[in-house]
């Protein structure tokens, strides 16, 4: 008998060893496209550190502050709020889109409407706010 | 025969409910907060006069007794690391690069820490 406790065993000779090579994920669309959703979190993190860098002058007083503001104009800055942007909406579209599968509550099709809408007034009331319009 | 111990408790739903948390914030309240901080202001749409550092000062520490800038940290930075420390963790595991116990203590501890500074940095 052929009784091996799992784990714990030696292969086999002639045995079928599967090998998962390190960039198994680009020989499929489905699963570089959810690697690119994993890499989303890379851009959010330098808006995070941005955002940490922020508070950090704020603490310090008005010149930090005023330093903060210019290096936030800085054009690679900006350029990679850009992607952070764009990545924020390629991660929501996912999010957004899993939600009625994982609880549904309405047809998917509203829910996910729901969800768009409220990203929306999110980002029209930071807006406004920051703006000085409310 | 001994089988009558407890089997551990995972602590896995603690990981992955932030994970889900931050993904909440990271679709619904982080792309407005881009928009607001640092993409209009780079392109004029909101102008310096608005971020000066009184009102600024004042959003984060004053409006709603303080709990307006507590929020917006919580959900902009905080959650959103949970989120991110869990994406990357499990995506250095798909990388074969990690997924163990030191990139986990690793990622989730970052996280923590720099929630934590976050929430130093605004009281």
């Amino acid at each position: 008998m052929n009784l091996k406790k799992p784990g714990s065993s030696k292969p086999e000779p002639g045995s079928y060893q599967p090998v998962m090579p390190r960039n198994w994920w680009l020989q499929h669309r489905y699963f570089q496209i959810y690697m690119l959703r994993e890499a989303t979190v890379l851009p959010l993190l330098f808006f995070i550190g941005c955002l940490l860098y922020g508070l950090y002058c704020l603490s310090l007083g008005e010149t930090q502050w005023q330093h903060w503001l210019a290096f936030m104009a800085q054009p690679w800055v900006v350029l990679l709020n850009l992607l952070a942007f764009s990545a924020s909406l390629f991660h929501a579209k996912t999010f957004f889109e899993l939600f009625p599968r994982v609880m549904p509550l309405a047809p998917p099709g509203l829910m996910i409407a729901g969800q768009w809408l409220a990203t929306l007034l999110v980002a029209t009331g930071l807006v406004l706010l920051l703006g000085g319009w409310l | 025969m001994n089988n009558t111990t407890q089997p551990k408790r995972s602590d896995e739903p603690v990981w992955w409910a932030l994970f889900s948390a931050g993904g909440v914030c990271f679709a619904v309240v982080v792309p407005g907060a881009i928009l607001a901080l640092a993409l209009l202001p780079a392109f004029g749409g909101i102008s310096a006069d608005n971020l000066s550092y009184p009102r600024i000062s004042a959003l984060l520490h004053d409006a709603l007794w303080g709990l307006a800038g507590l929020a917006f940290i919580g959900s902009v930075i905080c959650l959103p690391l949970f989120h991110a420390a869990h994406r990357i963790h499990h995506g250095l595991h798909d990388l074969k690069l990690g997924g163990g116990l030191l990139s986990k203590v690793l990622c989730y501890g970052s996280a923590a820490a720099l929630s934590l500074l976050a929430i130093y940095l605004v009281s």
